[in-house]
């Protein structure tokens, strides 16, 4: 099963199986050049041995063959390395896209940086793995299959001889290879504790300082440094020790033509051209074996990331995307029927069995308890999430059967995470239509009584915000999201809780503003203060997942319910 | 519109220059380590006879000498024939075979030197890198407030770590290149002494390699830098658009942000195909370099052998064909080298810039000798404060703390509230005669000392690695088992502590992530508390918490505040009302000071602050 995960990649390389299939084939050519080479100079040390002293012939053939050959590899492995490039662009894509495809549920399960690593190192292991991988396997087939062709060619006894010592030398590079990977392993893991407690340490300074606690961490980071050097002489000894026992190894071939191959000579039975070259293609069959381990350990990683990214790639849709109803206008009328939802792992539902009918135009404000389902409900709308019963229509058509497009379009949510983009204001302001005029997009910032911050910055709308660029405070954050869910006037308006961080009076001239503007549009808000709720049509009222009030103002705070104790608390009742 | 950021400024300027200085005081941190070194130096030379001798017993000795019997007088033996000679006579051995024997002990005696040469060198420079380190910890961990204000955490964690690593890099290359270097030398020396004109010729390839590798790592730097830039800016708009995928869909935008993801995955393909056609191409023609210098040695001796002119043998020109490598390894590597360099200063620069950053933190000479328990009165003498000249953020305060009353602080952001508790626990210094504690000037107390007897709650708890006890006690060899669980009883924290499935011993996951706010403010009373201080500062979060988290935290400040001074930023009412002296801060200045009642009329802002939190269900549902 694991090696199918590898399998899974074969498509993908085979889109460029052009570049790859050259490389393969070049590779092969030029390593028929490269074994040429001793074979001239065998002949010109020969006529040297004879006493003919004009190599000119194969002098210049070396040289003919060592250009040829440059040129050949060079694009042999600017092929396959194009080829490597290729795939991780579009597995890139793939996941990009596929990733797009997810939402609430997939996110709630996985973090951001687990797929950052999937893009990143994962891609990166498959990449190395096309090209490196290749090249280190291409060159153990051919630089065996010729350099063993040669051997025999030039003197067949002493090519036999030179196996014995072969299997030991691969054994070793398989083994170290494992207890390299082994200890890189421990050395990136103890570096990455000393990053930690860096991190930590200079993010928990103000306590650390305040308590004059600095010895606690001191100790600490002394350990993990300590811990990390440990794991780095360690890591360095195996790879010493490598450096110093390859050649070693090697050296016994060396060691077998020179005393037989020498006696060989002894006996006129062999040419000292064809020793010499003889030591070159013992080189040539030797210097591969010692990277069969790293290709070993490239394959394993290769396959985990493999199964990691294929994991992902092979995710359906989160929300199905198959609606076809077609209207030229939508007036906003939505209903909930017996509507149940449950999150993945909760033990009890969200939202419970929820009847709801708005009608066109009306405003309604949500209310309940931290936890009570209320930002729930607002995601069923515009199906970031689905129900796990029930259905929902939008004008008397089940959500599902509208384009999903179309669907977000009418119902304009404003979520309550105020998550603005690290790029320019104007960008974030008029997100799902980059190319607003200015204009609209300043009417929308007065809507949501944020025009003036705006016309305050020196570059306006061209301010970059975030990451190295203007830091916004929350209720600024908070009301950009607001011009962002206004600007597009949409049918059916959902605003989760966003007036949290903006204070009453300005909640107020907002919400004066939009009820002007919205007439006889539809609008869902969420509050946690009654005197906003009271200017709504009617309050809903949500408890643990069920709707427990639905009603006027008036009535409700008559009533002996959560939203009446609410109101005698906040002076409204 | 949209469009990539600017590059950091240190990716901009990062190693535009040598600087010597810095690499004297680099190396500096390296004498300690001398002995190491210099039996690693010692082992170098060792490696690098073998390795020059190597190619003499397989030409001189064997071909030459043993195959066809002739050896040139000019090509140096070094004394091998002799050897090989008087070893087979006294073991009765062929002397092809001794000569197979001194090939082994030779390249097991460039095993075994070589390996320790490497784990000295390696070892003298890691432990020396370990102590830069830790001494750049150290340094930053006494930096005082002012200097935390102005960095970012991942910054300042960088240079712990990535930036003493390319040092490492550096040093390291620099002991390899010296192995390398040393029988390129005595190689040199050989090859001289057998033939002039041969040696010239194949030294001719050593400018044409140098400048080609120099060459070739300069121009990468840029095309290696451009594709990591690009791929950077790549990672980053995946991570922005994940983290704002609800927005995406809700906007559908998903299109638009595809494209132009793909926009930049295509600019990645191409600065990656740039570099990677520059690096083929210039790898391919430095293996082939010693092919070709082979052709030239083949013809050159061939001409000389043919010429008979100085007698050189075929044993010699093979004996070159051997050399070539160990010319041209140290040649190649120039490139290398001269990058690592430019990397390690700019790493360098910045890391030796942490260690040179000015203590601003001043102790007085003789700190005042205090009483093992004080009472905590405060007192406040016409306080001022600014962090740059010129624009003062505390103006002339003056008021009474009496001993084990609480003092609230309330005023709009920016009004100087923090930078009260900062003075308080003197991560910003005052001047003296400003601020008194039981009557003693807090500059004549040592920080040490005076944040003993301070307690500081932060609005956010700061969760370290390690259990909850751990976070408690902070490594506090004063406060024990018992007197953490104390502490925690009566914050009343010991509830959902003790639900944790190992209790107390429960190690906390990263950050905290499996605490409620609620309950991170509890273990942040808790820490405080086991410390037992005379005083206590709390900076209050703001953060909106359910109301029966909210009534157990106002409890548990009841009893954090009994019998001790307490001077809080107040964001809760329950909290201004339980406080003995309000005093509400306006723009560094004093607007209003005193009980509850009499601050309501005395204050605008305070007035106007009041009525805003009446109407915020939060801030009222316990009050």
């Amino acid at each position: 099963m694991e090696a199918g995960r590898l399998r899974r990649l074969l498509p993908w390389a085979f889109r460029h199986r052009g570049w790859i299939g050259y490389s393969l084939l070049a590779f092969a050519g030029s390593r028929l050049l490269e074994a040429s080479v001793p074979l001239m100079m065998a002949e010109a040390i020969d006529r040297l041995a004879a006493g003919t002293f004009d190599v000119t012939g194969p002098v210049l053939a070396i040289v003919g063959a060592v250009l040829l050959r440059m040129a050949v590899v060079s694009s042999a492995r600017i092929a396959i390395r194009r080829a490597a490039v290729n795939v991780a662009f579009d597995l890139r894509r793939a996941l990009f896209d596929r990733l797009q495809r997810q939402g609430v549920a997939f996110f709630g399960q996985h973090t951001v940086g687990d797929m950052m690593t999937r893009a990143v190192s994962d891609i990166g292991v498959l990449r190395r793995l096309v090209s490196v991988g290749t090249i280190f396997l291409v060159i153990l087939v051919y630089a065996t299959a010729v350099g063993f062709g040669a051997m025999f060619y030039l003197a067949p006894d002493l090519a036999w001889l030179v196996f014995p010592p072969l299997p030991f030398i691969a054994v070793y590079a398989l083994f170290a290879a494992r207890s390299m990977r082994a200890a890189s392993e421990a050395t990136q893991e103890t570096l990455g504790v000393v990053t930690e407690r860096a991190q930590e340490t200079f993010g928990g300074i103000r306590t650390l300082q305040a308590m004059a606690r600095e010895p606690f961490v001191e100790a600490r980071f002394g350990d993990a440094n300590r811990a990390y050097i440990q794991a780095f002489l360690n890591q360095a000894r195996i790879n010493s020790l490598m450096t110093a026992i390859m050649p070693s190894l090697a050296a016994i071939g060396t060691l077998i033509v020179l005393g037989y191959g020498g006696s060989l000579v002894q006996q006129g039975a062999l040419s000292p051209g064809s020793l010499v070259a003889f030591f070159a293609y013992v080189a040539m069959v030797i210097q591969p074996m010692r990277s069969a381990g790293t290709l070993v350990n490239m394959v394993q990683r290769g396959r985990v990331s493999a199964q990691r990214l294929f994991e992902i790639l092979d995710l359906p849709d989160e929300i199905a995307d198959t609606g076809t109803h077609q209207t030229p206008r939508i007036d906003g009328a939505l209903h909930f029927g017996a509507v149940t939802t449950r999150y993945a792992r909760a033990p009890q539902p969200a939202l419970c069995d929820l009847e709801l009918t708005v009608a066109p135009g009306e405003v309604i404000a949500l209310m309940g308890p931290v936890g009570a389902g209320k930002s729930t409900l607002l995601a069923l709308l515009p199906r970031l999430l689905e129900p796990s019963a029930g259905t929902i229509t939008l004008d008397g058509t089940a959500l599902a059967d509208w384009p999903l497009v179309r669907l977000r379009q009418a119902l304009a949510l404003v979520p309550q995470d105020a998550f603005l983009f690290a790029d320019e204001l104007g960008e974030n302001l008029s997100y799902d239509q980059p190319d607003r005029p200015e204009p609209t997009i300043l009417q929308a910032a007065g809507a949501a009584a944020f025009r003036q911050t705006v016309e305050r910055l020196p570059e306006g709308l061209d301010t970059r915000v975030g990451e190295r660029g203007l830091t916004l405070s929350g209720g600024q954050r908070q009301r950009a999201t607001l011009t962002r869910g206004l600007i597009r006037e949409a049918p059916v308006l959902l605003l989760d809780d966003c007036f949290a961080a903006v204070d009453t009076h300005t909640e107020a001239q907002i919400l004066d503003g939009l009820f002007d503007a919205r007439q006889g549009k539809t609008t869902i808000f969420v509050t946690h203060r009654s005197a906003t709720a009271q200017r709504a049509d009617r309050i809903a009222v949500l408890e643990d997942g069920a709707l427990t009030a639905l009603g006027t103002h008036a009535v409700l705070a008559q009533g002996d319910g959560w939203y009446a104790r609410l109101a005698m608390r906040q002076g409204t009742a | 519109m949209s469009g990539r950021p600017p590059p950091a400024f240190e990716d901009a300027i990062a190693g535009q220059r040598v600087d010597l200085g810095l690499l004297r005081r680099l190396l500096g941190w390296l004498v300690p380590e001398r002995r190491g070194l210099a039996l690693s130096g010692l082992l170098v030379l060792v490696t690098a006879f073998f390795q020059v001798i190597l190619p003499v017993i397989l030409s001189v000795v064997v071909i030459d000498h043993l195959l066809l019997g002739e050896v040139s007088p000019a090509a140096p033996d070094l004394g091998l024939i002799a050897l090989t000679e008087s070893l087979a006579g006294a073991t009765g051995a062929s002397p092809l075979l001794m000569a197979c024997a001194l090939y082994a002990t030779c390249q097991l005696a460039i095993g075994i030197a070589g390996h320790g040469h490497r784990m000295l060198l390696i070892s003298a420079v890691v432990s020396a890198l370990a102590r830069l380190r830790e001494a750049v910890f150290l340094k930053l961990l006494r930096q005082p407030a002012a200097f935390w204000d102005k960095v970012s955490v991942g910054r300042v964690t960088t240079r712990v770590t990535n930036d003493v690593e390319a040092l490492y890099e550096l040093l390291r290359s620099l002991g390899t290149f010296l192995g390398e270097i040393v029988p390129f030398f005595v190689a040199l020396g050989i090859m001289l002494s057998a033939d002039v004109p041969l040696t010239l010729a194949l030294l001719a390839f050593a400018p044409i390699l140098g400048a080609l590798s120099l060459a070739f790592r300069r121009a990468m730097r840029n095309v290696y830098r451009r594709a990591r830039e690009s791929l950077s800016w790549l990672n980053q708009q995946m991570q922005e658009n994940l983290a704002g995928l609800t927005v995406v869909q809700l906007y559908g935008r998903e299109a638009e942000n595809l494209s132009r993801y793909q926009a930049t995955n295509g600019e990645n393909r191409r600065d990656e195909m740039r570099a990677l056609a520059l690096e083929t191409f210039y790898g391919a023609l430095t293996d082939s370099l010693s092919n070709l210098a082979l052709a030239l040695t083949l013809f050159l001796g061939a001409r000389a052998l043919g010429a008979e002119a100085d007698g050189l043998t075929l044993g010699t020109v093979v004996l070159f064909t051997r050399y070539i490598d160990l010319l041209f390894q140290p040649l190649a590597a120039l490139g290398e080298q001269y990058n690592l360099l430019f990397r390690a200063m700019a790493s360098g620069e910045r890391i030796f810039q942490a260690l040179d950053w000015p203590s601003l933190q001043k102790e007085p000479e003789t700190p005042a000798a205090l009483p093992p328990r004080l009472a905590g009165a405060l007192r406040f003498e016409h306080l001022s404060f600014a962090y740059d000249p010129g624009t003062p953020v505390l103006k002339d305060l003056t008021l009474c703390v009496p001993a084990r009353s609480t003092l609230a602080i309330v005023g709009p952001t920016g009004s100087g509230k923090s930078t009260l508790i900062r003075l308080l626990s003197r991560l910003y210094t005052v001047n003296p005669g400003q601020l008194f504690i039981d009557d003693v000037d807090v500059t004549e107390i040592h920080s040490r000392e005076l944040r003993r007897r301070i307690g500081v709650v932060l609005q956010d708890f700061h969760v370290f690695a390690g259990t909850v006890l751990d976070n408690i006690t902070l490594g506090d060899p004063a406060i024990t088992r018992e007197k953490a669980e104390a502490a925690a009883a009566t914050v009343g924290a010991d509830g959902f502590i003790n639900a944790l499935p190992q209790g107390f011993d429960t190690v906390l996951a990263e950050r905290g992530r499996n605490l409620s706010q609620g309950q991170r403010q509890l273990l942040a009373f808790a820490r405080v508390l086991a410390t037992d201080p005379e005083i206590l500062v709390l900076d209050e979060a703001t953060a909106s918490i359910d109301s029966e988290t909210e009534a157990e935290i106002q409890a548990a400040l009841k009893r954090l505040r009994a019998d001790r001074t307490t001077v809080i930023i107040a964001h809760r009412l329950a909290t201004i009302v339980d406080a003995d002296q309000v005093l509400v801060l306006v723009n560094g200045t004093q607007e209003a000071l005193g009980p509850l009642a009499a601050v309501l009329t005395d204050s605008p802002t305070y007035a106007r602050m009041h009525r805003l939190q009446f109407e915020d269900p939060e801030a009222l549902e316990d009050a």
